[in-house]
């Protein structure tokens, strides 16, 4: 019962209504962080430099527990290198994302644009740099890493800045980003992966061969993952403005199969390049997507 | 392949409407956004060959069950075994119901016309909307309609008192049913096949018309029936008529409800039964005999007439055996002389003798007789055709015996002299001697009876013949007042008078035709050989009707077939989607 009223165990929809991305995120960030007993992401220092106010979400191994004796009050210690990390999230904002299955669902742009939110709030919370990346077929915003305060804010007026594009072409963002990274780091792929799947792989296999960490969460509605709709039906790519006459009952069982085998190759080749990959569907609750990637 | 309704079959023009939806719902599918199109594109190339049969044989399937059901509402008619038909293919039927007199016979206790109608209402029952129907009576009329008011007609005949001609009736029927445009025709004969009710020759039947006879029963009983009753000089002779060999039975006349005589005849014998002396007038009687199994022929009634006597006038030319044998009847009051009191009273004379004809007596009749002086023939024979008539005095002819026909006692009695008589019709002949004309009758206005001979022994022997009394009675009280008319018809018995005002000039005698009461059956072989006939029994007779064109309705075979083919369908689009 009490995970229910969590916010970022909500349908993501009715999360949505309850305001705009910075709200959203807060929010289901603050859920899902005490829903946690430790930091998701972690650096890779261990020397340390100061002490913090603990929060929701901190390992219990790094309470400082003679200050504690000493004042009553918790605080975690931070260490050297923790602010090393350096994360950046890419968020496909090409003309495909900005669709949905059903009026009642968030557009997979949307739902990527407030999970990345999320996703950098809690990792500026932790103190790492976080910076953002908007593209379609070209790089539209670029939002270097940062850890300083205001940085959430500007990852978010990144994304609200960026309109949705037209195709798609992520290798462009992937080869921009190796310039912004220069350091070992996370690359956070969030994207509906409707682009040529070997470019974007030799992209992500090129950071991954760099040393960074990669994370790509391949975002669907779920109507695109179960082909429905009128006997009959001319279905239009909004990116390539191709189209096809079919029968979505007729082809329902094969779509399907396909679309399985798409994601299972996507899962098949991200691990064995070492990039960690997850299929989250547009109404997955965002704490649910937020743990897949923690 | 015949339909029953063929009509339906223009619903096969909705077989197209699989083709056309197809067609159709292809035009203007909507449109929709959908991003994983390449996806969609994938499994699309997976599935085209797939779905392209899947869509093949769904329109074929699709249209061949339309066209199935299409096929089932129009009835097809399939061929069938006999006996297992249950419909068939549209039929011209002549159905022959032979309720002539003899099929009310008794047989087995039950009318021979009861076995006859129930076969009957059995063809009329089996027909159908499509088939064309005719019900032929022993009356000879062809009657077309419905099945309802044929099958009323069958069950409200009775037995009637005409005979059919079975030859006749079939070559009827068969000519009806021929013309019809129909895939079947067949003529159902349901009679008691009677030998006598077959004609001489063969009843030309044309090909395609199928003929079917019901089997007689197997021994119709003996059967005995008055074949003719006739009144004649007094007497009314009855013919017996019926089964060959039939022992004789008793014959009873009766005149207006009295028994006048009785008599034993066999079939084949006739017997006279002398009639009382009775007044001038008309009179009807009948000839009875005891029931047995045929009523109808058990009974036969007759109708005569007795004229008054003559009123005769002999001149002296006339002989002296004719004037003896006037003498002699007028004793007896079989005619009067006119002129002299008694019989013939102060009128004027019904007949006169004499050598030529009597213009200023005012006889109705003259008998003319030839002439003493050969001289005198001329004269004769010109007032013969002065009034009007065609007959006339020849030469001399050669003698010869007498042979009459209808005047009884004077056959073989020799003339040795006499003239011939010329230039009348034969049909007005009484009597020949040597084949040639000796007494005939002007059937003019003015009616003149000539006689080749005098009434004399120097020219014929019968003046000295027993019979000449007879004769001369004949002569003036039937040949020359002429007969009374009596006609013999074809009906119910009873006797209808002709009238010519308050007066009866004839009459018409109805009975039942003779050859009704011999109630053999004609063999199979003869049926089928005059006929053209299956002969068959009952069961035989109700598997056979309609079988030649025997069809069982496949409309079921074809609506099963649907079925499959709608669950095929259904399997096919739910299973390989």
């Amino acid at each position: 019962m009490t995970d229910v009223q969590r916010v970022d165990l909500l349908d993501p929809a009715e999360v949505a209504r309850l305001g705009g991305i910075e709200i959203v995120a807060q929010g289901v960030v603050e859920g899902f962080l005490a829903g946690i007993h430790r930091s998701p992401f972690r650096g890779f220092s261990v020397e340390f430099t100061e002490h913090r106010a603990y929060q929701p979400g901190d390992e219990p191994r790094y309470l400082d527990w003679k200050m504690l004796a000493r004042s009553d009050r918790l605080f975690v210690k931070q260490f050297e290198e923790e602010t090393n990390l350096r994360a950046m999230i890419l968020v496909d904002a090409s003309r495909s994302m900005a669709w949905r299955g059903a009026p009642a669902r968030l557009t997979k742009r949307a739902y990527g644009d407030r999970l990345a939110a999320a996703l950098a709030l809690i990792l500026l919370r932790q103190r790492d740099a976080t910076g953002l990346i908007t593209f379609d077929e070209a790089v539209r915003e670029v939002v270097p890493a940062r850890v300083k305060s205001g940085q959430w804010a500007r990852l978010v007026r990144g994304l609200v800045r960026t309109p949705d594009g037209r195709g798609t072409a992520a290798q462009a963002a992937l080869v921009r980003l190796t310039a912004l990274l220069a350091r070992r780091g996370l690359v956070v792929l969030v994207s509906d992966l409707l682009f040529d799947r070997d470019l974007a792989l030799t992209a992500l296999r090129y950071l991954r061969h760099r040393g960074h960490q990669v994370i790509v969460v391949h975002l669907m509605d779920p109507a695109e993952a179960e082909l429905s709709g009128p006997p009959e039906v001319r279905f239009r790519d909004p990116e390539s403005a191709a189209s096809v006459v079919v029968r979505p009952r007729e082809l329902a069982r094969v779509y399907g199969e396909t679309v399985r085998r798409e994601i299972a190759a996507w899962r098949t080749a991200c691990r064995r390049h070492g990039i960690a990959y997850h299929h989250v569907l547009t109404d997955m609750p965002f704490g649910m997507a937020l743990r897949l990637l923690a | 392949m015949t339909f029953l309704h063929p009509l339906a079959l223009v619903g096969l023009v909705a077989a197209a409407i699989p083709a056309l939806l197809h067609l159709l719902e292809r035009r203007v599918p909507p449109e929709a956004e959908f991003p994983p199109l390449r996806y969609l594109s994938e499994a699309e190339r997976q599935s085209a060959r797939r779905l392209k049969l899947r869509h093949l044989l769904l329109l074929i399937l699709r249209t061949l069950l339309i066209v199935l059901i299409v096929l089932a509402a129009a009835r097809p008619l399939v061929p069938a075994r006999t006996g297992g038909a249950t419909v068939h293919a549209p039929t011209a039927l002549a159905l022959i119901l032979d309720n002539s007199a003899s099929s009310g016979v008794v047989v087995d206790g039950r009318p021979v016309l009861d076995r006859l109608r129930a076969v009957a209402r059995g063809s009329l029952a089996r027909t159908a909307a499509g088939d064309r129907v005719w019900l032929i009576l022993a009356d000879g009329v062809a009657r077309g309609g419905v099945r309802e008011r044929l099958l009323a007609t069958v069950d409200s005949a009775a037995v009637s008192p005409r005979r059919l001609d079975l030859s006749a009736a079939v070559q009827q029927a068969a000519r009806l049913v021929d013309a019809e445009p129909l895939p079947a025709r067949e003529v159902h004969v349901v009679s008691d096949l009677q030998r006598t009710a077959l004609g001489a020759g063969r009843a030309d039947v044309p090909r395609g018309v199928r003929v079917l006879a019901l089997a007689p029963p197997p021994q119709p009983p003996a059967n005995r029936g008055i074949g003719t009753a006739r009144v004649t000089d007094g007497a009314v002779t009855v013919g017996v008529v019926g089964t060959p060999g039939a022992a004789a039975a008793a014959v009873t006349v009766r005149v207006r409800g009295r028994e006048v005589g009785r008599a034993l005849a066999a079939p084949g014998a006739a017997v006279s039964i002398a009639l009382p002396p009775l007044a001038p007038g008309w009179w009807v009687g009948e000839a009875t005999l005891d029931p047995d199994e045929l009523r109808a022929d058990d009974r036969r009634v007759f109708a005569w007439r007795v004229a008054p006597p003559a009123r005769v006038t002999a001149p002296q030319d006339a002989g002296p055996f004719v004037a003896a044998a006037l003498a002699v009847l007028a004793e007896g009051g079989k005619v009067g002389i006119a002129g002299a009191g008694g019989a013939g009273g102060a009128r004027g004379p019904d007949v006169s003798i004499g050598e030529r004809p009597d213009g200023r007596g005012g006889a109705r009749t003259n008998v003319v007789i030839p002439p003493v002086d050969a001289a005198l023939v001329g004269q004769v024979n010109r007032a013969l055709a002065a009034g009007g008539g065609p007959w006339r005095f020849g030469g001399p002819g050669t003698p010869g015996p007498i042979a009459a026909s209808s005047v009884a006692g004077i056959d073989g009695i020799q003339v040795t002299r006499r003239y011939r008589l010329e230039g009348g019709e034969d049909s007005t002949v009484v009597a020949r001697v040597n084949g040639e004309p000796w007494l005939v009758r002007d059937p003019g206005e003015g009616r003149v009876l000539l006689l080749g001979s005098r009434l004399d022994t120097a020219w014929t022997a019968l003046p000295a013949a027993p019979a000449f009394v007879p004769f001369v009675d004949a002569l003036v009280n039937r040949l020359a007042r002429g007969e009374a008319p009596v006609a013999e018809a074809e009906g119910a018995p009873r006797v209808e008078f002709r009238t010519r005002g308050t007066d009866t000039v004839g009459a018409t005698v109805y009975g039942i035709d003779a050859r009704e009461s011999e109630l053999a059956a004609a063999p199979p072989a003869l049926v089928r050989r005059l006929l053209g006939a299956e002969v068959l029994e009952d069961p035989a007779f109700a598997a056979a009707r309609f079988a030649g064109t025997g069809r069982a309705d496949g409309s079921w075979l074809l609506l099963a077939l649907a079925l499959v083919v709608a669950v095929v369908e259904l399997g096919v689009a739910t299973l390989t989607r």
